[in-house]
Formats: C-alpha cells, sequence, structure tokens
C-alpha cells in the first residue's frame, strides 16, 4: 500500500477518495457511506444506470484494508481521458446537464438522490457522457429538498444560459469559476429577454435574487420540506429549460475550411491517403490531433478504432465534430475546445485540483496538420519552440508545412510584416530535425504542402 | 392531490452533506416545487382520467362490435 496515491481532485467528499495504486484506479468507499452504497445496489439502480451507460461500471475489488473506516473498495472502469466542462462544446455541456437530471429521476424512482451535480463527475466515455462519481448518491429521505439544485444552476444552466443568449464563449467562465458561474453574474449578463423563459426567470434570475437575499438576512432556523412530487416538478421544470437552450455554430472560421483551402477533391483524398499510411507506420494506441476542426483526420485514426483526442479552439467546428460523434455513434473521438496559445492550466486548489490539458493530453502519436503556419505566423511561435512542445507531447508525430507561397500563409501575411525568415522548408526541417527523426516526408500533389512522419529522438 | 409542501419546515436530511445548498436556494427551491409540484399532480391526475375515459371508451366499442 506504500505506492497509493490520492488523486488531487479527490478530496471533497467524506464518503470516499479515488486512488492510484500499481497504475490502477480504485475508489475507497469509507464505512460512513456504507448504507447508501448498499441502497445503491440493493435498489437496483446501479444496474438500471449502468445497463444504459449512465453510470461508470466497478467492480469491488478484493482488497483487504486495516482501516476500520474503510468499507470497501470499488475499481471502476478506466476513463481514455479526464476532461473538464470548459474544454467541452455547447452540445457537450447540454447532454451532461441532461444526463444529470436523468440520473436524479431515476435515483428518485429508486429511493436515492444525487448529493451533488457536479460537472466535474461528468465524462465523456466511448462517445457518450457519463457519471463517474458512484460515491454521489445518497438515500433520498421524504421532504428533504434537492441539497445540489443551486450546484446544477451554477455549472449547467448558467453556462449554458450565457452561451445560448450572450456569446458561446462565455462558456469559459467555467474556467474562472470552479464551482460553476456565480448566479449573480449569470444575470448581470443575461439580456432582459431572458427573463421571458419561466426556467430562466426562476432558476437563474429568481434564485440570484433569493441567494441575495439569502445573504442579508439572518437564518429563521427552520428546516425546509419538499415534497417528492415538487422535486419531480422541479428536476422536469430544470429539464424542459435545459432542452430549450440551443446553440447554433454559425460563422466559424473553420467550418467551412474543407471547402476553402487550397485542396482539390484529388489532393484531399491523397492527404487523407498519406495520413492513413503514416498512422498504420506509427501504430499508436492514442492519438491528439491539434488543430483538429470538425475533426475529418482525426477521424483517419479513430476509425481504426484508435482512441483519438480531436481538439480545436473554434467552439463551432467543436460542435460540429461533437454532432457528427453522436449521430455516428463514434465509440474512439473525444472532440474538446482548446485554444493551443493558451491551452487549460491546472486549476482549483493548490492549482493541483484539474490538471493542465497539456499534462492530461499526452499521447503516442501527435497530429498538427494545417496548423504550424497559425502558430508560427499568428502567435509568432519560433519554429524551435514549436518542435520542443510537439517533442514534449508524444513520441510520433504527424506535421504538415505550408509553405509562405500558399494562398492561406499569404492571408495571414497580408495585414502583418514578413518577420518570419527561418519560416521555409529547410528551416522547418532543420529544426524539426533537432528534436525527431523524419521517417518520411510526401509533398500533397496539387499543392505545395508537404506531410511529415517524424520520431521523436531519444533524450541522451 | 395538492403536495404537502408547507406542512412542516422541520425536515433534517440524513445525508452525507458536504455542500452548501444556500439557504436562499433552498428556500427558493421550496415555493418553486409548490407550484412545479401541483403541476406533476395535475399532469397525474389528467392521466389517469384520459385513462379511465379511453379504458371506458375502448370496452364501448368492443361491446358495440360484439
Amino acid at each position: 500500500m506504500n505506492d497509493r496515491q490520492r488523486l488531487s481532485a479527490s478530496f471533497r467528499d467524506p464518503s470516499g477518495f479515488i486512488y492510484r495504486q500499481d497504475g490502477m484506479l480504485y475508489r475507497q468507499v469509507n464505512r460512513v457511506y456504507q448504507n447508501h452504497y448498499d441502497m445503491l445496489v440493493s435498489s437496483g439502480l446501479y444496474n438500471q444506470l449502468t445497463k444504459s451507460n449512465m453510470l461508470i461500471q466497478h467492480e469491488e475489488a478484493k482488497k483487504i484494508d486495516p482501516d476500520e473506516n474503510v468499507y470497501l473498495t470499488i475499481k471502476p472502469e478506466t476513463i481514455e481521458m479526464i476532461t473538464y466542462p470548459y474544454e467541452w462544446c455547447f452540445n457537450q455541456l447540454k447532454d451532461a446537464a441532461l444526463l444529470t437530471l436523468d440520473i436524479q429521476r431515476h435515483a428518485l424512482d429508486c429511493g436515492m438522490t444525487l448529493k451533488d451535480a457536479s460537472a466535474y463527475n461528468i465524462q465523456f466515455h466511448h462517445g457518450m457522457p457519463v457519471l463517474i462519481d458512484t460515491l454521489s448518491f445518497e438515500i433520498y429521505e421524504e421532504g428533504s429538498p434537492w441539497i445540489a439544485y443551486r450546484q446544477f444552476c451554477q455549472h449547467f444552466l448558467a453556462p449554458l444560459a450565457l452561451a445560448a443568449y450572450c456569446d458561446v464563449r462565455l462558456q469559459k467562465l467555467l474556467m474562472i469559476y470552479i464551482d460553476g458561474v456565480p448566479l449573480d453574474l449569470a444575470v448581470a449578463l443575461l439580456p432582459l429577454r431572458s427573463v421571458l423563459k419561466f426556467g430562466l426567470l426562476t432558476h437563474l434570475h429568481l434564485h440570484a435574487s433569493f441567494q441575495k437575499g439569502s445573504a442579508r438576512q439572518s437564518r429563521s432556523g427552520s428546516k425546509a420540506v419538499v415534497t417528492k412530487l415538487g422535486m419531480i416538478g422541479l428536476i422536469d421544470s430544470l429539464r424542459s429549460t435545459v432542452r430549450s437552450l440551443h446553440w447554433e455554430p454559425k460563422g466559424t472560421d473553420w467550418g467551412n475550411y474543407y471547402q476553402n483551402t487550397n485542396y482539390g477533391e484529388v489532393a484531399f483524398i491523397q492527404k487523407t491517403r498519406i495520413v492513413k499510411e503514416f498512422l498504420a507506420a506509427a501504430n499508436p494506441s492514442r492519438v491528439c490531433d491539434l488543430g483538429a476542426n470538425t475533426g475529418v483526420f482525426s477521424r483517419v485514426a479513430s476509425g481504426s478504432d484508435v482512441f483519438t483526442i480531436s481538439a480545436d479552439y473554434d467552439p463551432a467546428a467543436v460542435d460540429l465534430n461533437y454532432a457528427q460523434m453522436r449521430k455516428k455513434q463514434e465509440r474512439k473521438l473525444l472532440p474538446l475546445v482548446i485554444d493551443l496559445t493558451n491551452p487549460s492550466p491546472g486549476l482549483g486548489w493548490r492549482s493541483n485540483e484539474r490538471d493542465s490539458f497539456l499534462k492530461r493530453c499526452q499521447s503516442d502519436l501527435l497530429m498538427a496538420l494545417a496548423l504550424v503556419h497559425h502558430l508560427v505566423i499568428t502567435n509568432n511561435v519560433p519554429l524551435s519552440d514549436l518542435a520542443d512542445f510537439c517533442a514534449s507531447l508524444a513520441s510520433w508525430l504527424i506535421v504538415e508545412f505550408v509553405p509562405k507561397s500558399d494562398s492561406q500563409v499569404q492571408r495571414l501575411l497580408r495585414n502583418r510584416q514578413d518577420i518570419y525568415p527561418e519560416y521555409t522548408q529547410e528551416g522547418f526541417e532543420e529544426t524539426f530535425s533537432q528534436f525527431f527523426t523524419c521517417c518520411r516526408s510526401v509533398r500533397i500533389e496539387g499543392s505545395q504542402r508537404i506531410l511529415y512522419l517524424y520520431k521523436r529522438k531519444r533524450i541522451s | 392531490m395538492i403536495p404537502h409542501v408547507f406542512t412542516s419546515l422541520d425536515h433534517a436530511s440524513g445525508g452525507l452533506v458536504y455542500l452548501d445548498p444556500g439557504s436562499g436556494s433552498i428556500l427558493l427551491q421550496m415555493l418553486l416545487a409548490a407550484l412545479l409540484g401541483l403541476g406533476v399532480a395535475v399532469r397525474l391526475f389528467w392521466g389517469r382520467i384520459k385513462t379511465i375515459f379511453t379504458r371506458k371508451s375502448s370496452t364501448s366499442e368492443k361491446s358495440v362490435e360484439e
């Protein structure tokens, strides 16, 4: 038990915690949670939720713990990559919200309730949102209110309403406010017309006023009563409010990229074939596609049953990617909204509660297609720094070099001085060869672009 | 069928509450639950009435056919 490492995010709930041992994840269930855990299993709720892929499956580990506070240890199914709500597109957050409410309805039917409604408890697994915190349930007592109501509104409803009514980029407020968007801030930002929707009027506007009012008044000492029927009404109301919030990707920068680039149909087919060949040569078990747009080339990897992170900074492109993933029930793809020039940092308590994106996205192979010119020319990242960055994330790299003569680069250079003398094919190859060995390079027919397959050099 | 929302204000949760539910949130939840619970009750009641009439009409249709 010496190498048992408690995960830095798992410290709030006294019911138990997650730890890593011998490379495996375990969840300790404390004695204080015994009745609730037993009820989860005996009521049939666990079976019901796991069969419909709403709750992560686990097996009870045969571990004997001398600590009398430990009831048992469970070994949950492994999630390919932990992601956070500020990295999700609008419809990922919406699906996560609806899942939380559906679980609460199922739980009530089985005599249980969710004691928290944190967006961080939902993860995307095999292309579907799933609750990963098995200890989120407690025995429901008739008359008790939903303790997690405020948390649900802050973690889900407020950011979704802000995205739908103001700007989708406001979802990133979740990165600043680790326990969800404060309701007084949300209502200050929402337009007045949002009060016309009953669900937003009550669950956000009135909710914020009640919070403000209660902060001024002293507690009366009385306890609340909410009937089960009332609770069902509340959950149904939240559900219909969330369902009514929509955000359509419009005017995306890159949404129509593959219709607006220098690629003709032949070049596009060839690029796809080359990427496929390179992937087959590297044979990765995990791929990270940065600047993935709508995930066209991510699907070359995920289509071969390789788990693929498909990240782009444009929420519209990621939403399109996600919509396609859900429609085709793709199990190996994970679309994410990531701004590479400012990727999610370590956050929360001691900046250690939520890991940085770069720590979590480590893969066998990194894809950077039509990305280098954006980082070097638009964001002034030195080529050597970019090569070092790529080498820090994966041992294999598929990268596309787009020369200055390409019309896309010309467009970037139109309004800025060309201060990138090293940005040439020779400069690119020389710089990347300091970190990688070039295994293959192929010029894409009908364009001036070159695809490279690199293998990271061993650090001596 | 009116839900007993305001029958008592003396409920204590026996669970492992580690979140602060916020007293304003709880108060609002009580009011909303009274209103929305009534809606659910009416819906359930209406559903039952509809079922009775649907059964009756289908029974009478059957007897007419017979």
